[in-house]
């Protein structure tokens, strides 16, 4: 899968190619305005990742543009202006996502991940990881084939460790993930302990690997 | 004290000066021309008499007349040259009736005859009588004539100064572009709308500039801070790290994760302060405290808080809704974050009141402290911004809203107002 990181910050750019080149994405980058629609003139990529204030133009500029010429690559802006305003012009100018700068790259690859997905019509929407298979429109999860009954937000999570698997996965990131910003206002991550424990239990019983690791003092980390 | 009253007043003030000083110069004027009458008139009888007596005595006998406003004799005094006029008094009833008198002494046919005419003038009395009696009506007509006047002139004249005042009333700070002070047909409050004018620019262009740099400051600032936050969750995925550096990069990602939300947070008070969220309706703030209990429902559980809740009425707000759901959820966080495991949470409203109670491990805190930028931080462990509760009566404050804190059987208990 092509990825389009259009990124003034020469640093956060490749911080960003970085993470998602290791989750298996093939990234491409831009600095500016121009050289960003030169690229999206002479390829097709499945995600553009665009900052809005860039040089030589604003990224709400290439979001109208792509949209205007039936582009089916999903739009993610990326933006340090947190204004509710940016947010709805963006979704209306035709993003799909929105996420405010500063942010985990984790956060920014699972909803790629989410965006590919959903913008993939014709083809399988099904994410697997060895015996486990999820659907994520039916929000069902299956381990060889048999279902296994997950939570909502034990579905979140674990359709968040795939995504970013291999990666080790701090408790704010997982926490600003499945339960949003809002849930720092209430100031702490150990709950996150008690889901992640049902949600083992529960896969394991269902005859899947433990493939959820505890990084001590850090968080988590899912893989093989 | 109005302005046009004030006026009115030294007006008056001024008219009673003049009037009493036109009173005395017209009395004056009145006497003076009464006098001269009654001395013609004087002078005229004495000749009269004097032609009289002149024919009377030519065969050598001697006159005596007396009556009241007469008097003629014989006297050795000396001939005066004129006749003297003077006014005397007279005390016959209880008023002093003046007179006017022409006293003379002439030589007729060989004989001084001292001659004494007198003239009442009455009506004297009922010239002072007159003149006070128009001074007054002049007053009052004039004092009627300027309140009308000045009720005319204070709907007309000072119409477009009202109009200029109504706008500057109900001017808002981020609307302030699109008020305009109109020309009048007055000089003065032209001049005025046109300085108004040249005010509202001014301030407009430094509330935008005010605006645009604070915004651009915080946007500024989120930036270097998501380069280090994406380095140091790169730098986390290194395996050759060891615990205490994984510790170390976890502390910093934690203090960057703090500053961002510290940036927001006085990003989010400035724009308060700007006046930059305009309530568009009203807003059942039971309905968003309904909203955040149930998405805070797993640490409610987890925490295993007693939540009791009785929302019997609306409690509803003018208010933009990211601010409502900024004030509640700042609200309810607080109680659940500061609360200890197993403790209560309270939450009920009637129509003008919404209170939220909770237990804590802590004690009172000073309310003096509490509603301040930072003021609750020193207590706080907890990765807060010491800004909540800061926003929280700011958002309060430019609301029509107060919001009061009370320490009660072992409760914190905040309680929202609504102010009329």
């Amino acid at each position: 899968m092509k990825i389009l990181i259009i990124e003034d910050e020469q640093e956060l750019q490749q911080s960003i190619q970085k993470y998602l080149a290791y989750q298996g994405f093939i990234c491409e980058t831009a600095t500016d305005y121009l050289k960003g629609l030169e690229k999206l003139d002479q390829y097709d990529y499945d995600c553009v990742v665009v900052d809005i204030n860039l040089p030589n133009g604003s990224g709400l500029e290439i979001v109208k543009i792509l949209r205007e010429i039936g582009s089916k690559s999903g739009i993610i802006i990326i933006s340090a202006r947190n204004a509710l305003e940016d947010k709805l012009k963006g979704l209306e100018l035709g993003s799909d996502d929105y996420l405010t700068k500063p942010f985990h790259l984790s956060e920014l690859n699972a909803r790629i991940h989410a965006i590919v997905r959903r913008r993939n019509f014709g083809g399988n929407k099904i994410i697997s990881f060895n015996e486990i298979a999820l659907n994520p429109e039916a929000q069902l999860v299956s381990v060889e084939g048999k279902p296994v009954e997950l939570t909502e937000k034990e579905y979140q999570l674990l359709e968040y460790f795939i995504a970013n698997r291999g990666r080790v996965l701090t408790k704010a990131a997982i926490a600003a993930h499945v339960w949003g910003d809002e849930y720092e206002k209430v100031g702490q991550y150990d709950f996150i302990y008690t889901h992640i424990k049902n949600l083992r239990k529960k896969m394991m019983e269902a005859g899947a690997g433990d493939y959820v690791k505890t990084v001590h003092g850090i968080g988590y980390r899912f893989n093989d | 004290m109005r302005l046009l009253t004030k006026t009115t007043l030294y007006f008056l003030l001024a008219m009673m000066v003049l009037l009493t000083i036109a009173g005395f110069l017209l009395f004056g004027q009145f006497n003076k021309q009464l006098n001269e009458r009654a001395d013609k008139e004087l002078m005229y009888e004495e000749l009269q008499w004097v032609n009289y007596l002149e024919a009377s005595t030519f065969n050598g006998s001697r006159f005596l007349l007396q009556t009241p406003e007469l008097l003629i004799y014989p006297t050795d005094k000396a001939v005066t040259q004129f006749p003297q006029l003077s006014t005397t008094y007279s005390n016959k009833s209880n008023a002093q009736i003046p007179f006017r008198e022409l006293n003379d002494v002439v030589n007729i046919n060989g004989t001084g005859y001292q001659i004494v005419i007198r003239k009442s003038q009455e009506q004297k009395l009922a010239l002072v009588t007159n003149i006070i009696t128009i001074v007054l009506l002049v007053f009052v007509g004039l004092l009627i004539a300027i309140l009308i006047f000045n009720w005319i002139i204070s709907k007309r004249l000072w119409k477009p100064f009202q109009n200029s005042l109504s706008k500057i009333r109900n001017m808002g700070l981020p609307q302030v572009a699109t008020v305009h002070f109109e020309q009048t047909g007055t000089k003065e409050f032209t001049e005025l709308n046109a300085s108004l004018n040249t005010m509202v620019t001014k301030i407009h262009s430094d509330y935008e500039t005010m605006k645009q740099f604070t915004e651009d400051a915080a946007h500024e600032m989120q930036t270097p801070l998501a380069v280090a936050q994406t380095k140091l969750e790169l730098l986390l995925q290194d395996s050759n790290l060891t615990s205490p550096q994984t510790e170390a990069i976890v502390q910093a990602t934690t203090a960057l994760n703090r500053l961002s939300k510290l940036n927001q947070s006085l990003l989010l008070l400035a724009k308060i302060e700007n006046q930059q969220y305009e309530a568009t309706g009203k807003i059942n703030l039971v309905e968003i405290a309904q909203k955040y209990l149930r998405l805070f429902d797993e640490i409610i559980k987890e925490k295993k808080l007693s939540l009791e809740t009785n929302f019997s009425e609306s409690f509803e707000v003018k208010l933009h809704p990211f601010l409502a759901d900024s004030l509640v959820s700042n609200l309810i966080g607080n109680a659940i974050k500061y609360n200890v495991d197993g403790g209560r949470l309270i939450i009920k409203n009637d129509l003008n009141k919404f209170w939220i109670d909770n237990t804590s491990a802590a004690g009172a805190i000073n309310p003096q402290m509490l509603f301040k930028r930072f003021g609750s931080l020193s207590q706080t462990k907890n990765n807060s911004t010491g800004l909540g509760l800061a926003i929280v009566k700011r958002i309060a404050d430019t609301h029509q809203l107060s919001i009061s804190y009370r320490f009660e059987n072992a409760m914190h208990s905040f309680c929202l107002r609504k102010e009329e």
